[in-house]
């Protein structure tokens, strides 16, 4: 009986074990949603319905909730965080621009998303990441391409799908579909010159940010033109994806929905807003677009075997297995463009990989050169995570026994030196065993 | 042309006179140094030809036609009884400087042959 209840105690925990460790690739799917006004949750419904379909975990919270907290016992509690709360001045509880700041450096991801009013919060954090908003109450404003539901001040804007960034990693079929955006918001600026910061959606050449109350400017616009950002994504170097859309209402019930009539007449059943957000936040929140590498190996080429140093002028073969997370799972990648190199201070070898269903493969001989040398891969792709690998091996010269002997073209040199030794053994035996003839004495 | 006649008869008059009055061992001798030197010209211009591609193997081939040339040489002028005033050697003595410095140019010379 005591046996019984031992065994029946021990499964339990073995099965609650079992079961919380079962949901390793689950769990990285916990999101913070912060929202400044409650309603926001109805307004939104669709898409969060669409982030709950998607198997994410949405926690609502209010932004100055004094239990705010992204930390518990020394671990983050959740993986993600949708910033719906763009007037924020101070967060409450233990979260501040610096805390969400360590959060992105930890790996986890934010989707901000902007609106007329920017708190000092929002801008802290979206000045960390190189994103810039205009002052408050500014707007984008495009005279020329407006929805005509809009108040007259022209900010409701449509934004033309050829101004999208062409990456279907990041933008999904949005590009594809070509359905315009409604757009109402603020704008952003980044620094050209920022190599993690990209563009994905963009104002027309006509649009423009400033204070719609105003009736004539007194200074240049912040942003103007194509460098007007509407949503822009930072990958930073450890693959922490921060997205940052200047209007909320981009997210909204209303704008999914409604049909789009531009001031010149162009119609539209309905916008690509849903398309573009729910790829955006699949892309934001590591769902696309993530690189591995795994199983690496190096061996010769003719006996397959890996020794612990190679020789010069070896010929070698190099292989990783490259995953891409697609939809949920790990998927063999498919990239023809990966390159190898074979550096030792200056790369000596650099080779395309061959791809075959995500098994790459390079050979190559080992250069005439000895050394410390590394295989590098460095992969860095817009959407993708940036992958760097380095495998270290050392590349020895020739031993004294490797050397080639008896080389042809030295054969002459080979026959002389011997004819020498047999040429000097016989002169020894004249000079030893000569006798030269003594001179016949004449006898007069 | 007169000049060029004069050069011909110092030299048939040399040649007669080296066949009279040398002994036979050491005109053996000369005609193992011809043969040395032949073999050590033909190397060379082997190597012109070819290139210098196991330099060491070339380098070793032709020391060592140069190392018995020299020996040689030496030994025909321990052995020559008209140098008993500068040389005074027994004929036994050069002889065995004679092989033991084959012996080591030979060690070298497969040493280096590679």
């Amino acid at each position: 009986m005591a046996r019984l209840s031992i065994i029946c105690i021990g499964l339990i925990l073995f099965v609650t074990v079992w079961s919380s460790s079962l949901n390793i690739e689950g769990s990285s799917k916990r999101v913070l949603v912060l929202l400044d006004n409650l309603a926001i949750r109805e307004t939104h419904s669709f898409y969060f319905k669409q982030l709950r379909d998607r198997e994410f975990d949405l926690t609502y919270k209010s932004s100055d909730d004094s239990n705010l907290q992204l930390v518990k016992y020394g671990e983050y509690i959740y993986d993600h965080i949708i910033l719906f709360a763009p007037g924020t001045k101070e967060f409450g509880g233990r979260l501040d621009a610096e805390i969400l700041t360590q959060f992105v450096d930890a790996g986890g991801n934010v989707l901000v998303a902007g609106s007329h009013i920017i708190g000092d919060a929002i801008r802290e954090f979206a000045g960390e990441c190189g994103i810039e908003f205009a002052d408050d109450k500014n707007a984008v404003i495009d005279h020329l391409n407006y929805d005509v539901n809009d108040n007259g001040q022209h900010t409701l804007i449509i934004a033309s799908p050829d101004n999208l960034l062409a990456s279907e990693l990041i933008t999904g079929e949005a590009k594809k579909v070509g359905l315009p955006f409604l757009f109402r918001g603020i704008g952003m600026s980044s620094d050209s010159e920022n190599s993690l910061l990209l563009d994905v959606l963009t104002g027309s050449s006509s649009s423009y940010t400033a204070n719609p109350d105003e009736k004539t400017l007194t200074e240049y616009p912040t942003t103007v033109g194509k460098r007007t950002l509407l949503v822009s994504v930072l990958q930073a170097r450890n693959n922490a994806r921060v997205g940052f859309v200047g209007s909320l209402d981009f997210f909204s019930n209303d704008f999914f929905q409604s049909p789009i009539q531009s001031n010149d007449g162009k119609k539209s059943a309905k916008s690509g807003n849903e398309e573009l957000a729910i790829a955006l936040t699949d892309w934001v929140f590591k769902q696309r677009g993530v690189l591995r590498a795994r199983n690496i190996r190096h061996y010769l080429k003719q006996d397959k075997t890996t020794p612990s140093f190679y020789t010069i002028k070896n010929d070698l073969v190099f292989n990783v297995q490259f995953d891409e997370f697609v939809h949920g799972k790990w998927m063999p990648f498919n990239g023809t463009d990966v390159q190898l190199e074979f550096v030792r201070i200056d790369p000596f070898v650099r080779t395309t990989m061959k791809n075959n269903g995500g098994q790459l493969e390079a050979q190559f001989r080992v250069p005439d050169t000895y050394g410390i040398y590394k295989f590098i891969i460095d992969y860095n792709r817009i959407g993708y995570t940036h992958l760097f690998s380095a495998t270290q091996v050392s590349v020895h010269p020739l031993r004294h026994t490797e050397y080639e002997r008896f080389i042809t073209s030295a054969y002459p040199y080979y026959i002389s030196s011997f004819s020498m030794m047999v040429g000097a053994f016989l002169l020894s035996f004249i000079v030893l065993y000569h006798r030269d003839e003594m001179p016949k004495t004449k006898v007069e | 042309m007169s000049q060029l006649g004069q050069v011909i008869g110092i030299l048939r008059k040399l040649n007669d006179e080296y066949q009279i009055s040398t002994p036979k061992k050491l005109k053996l001798i000369d005609a193992y140094l011809v043969y040395v030197l032949l073999t050590g010209i033909i190397q060379f211009i082997y190597c012109l030809l070819v290139g210098t591609f196991p330099f060491n193997s070339f380098l070793s081939g032709f020391i060592s036609t140069v190392g018995c040339f020299i020996l040689a040489a030496s030994l025909r002028i321990q052995l020559n009884t008209t140098n008993r005033s500068t040389f005074n050697v027994t004929p036994e003595r050069a002889f065995a400087d004679f092989v033991f410095a084959h012996i080591i140019l030979h060690l070298v010379v497969i040493n280096f042959i590679g």
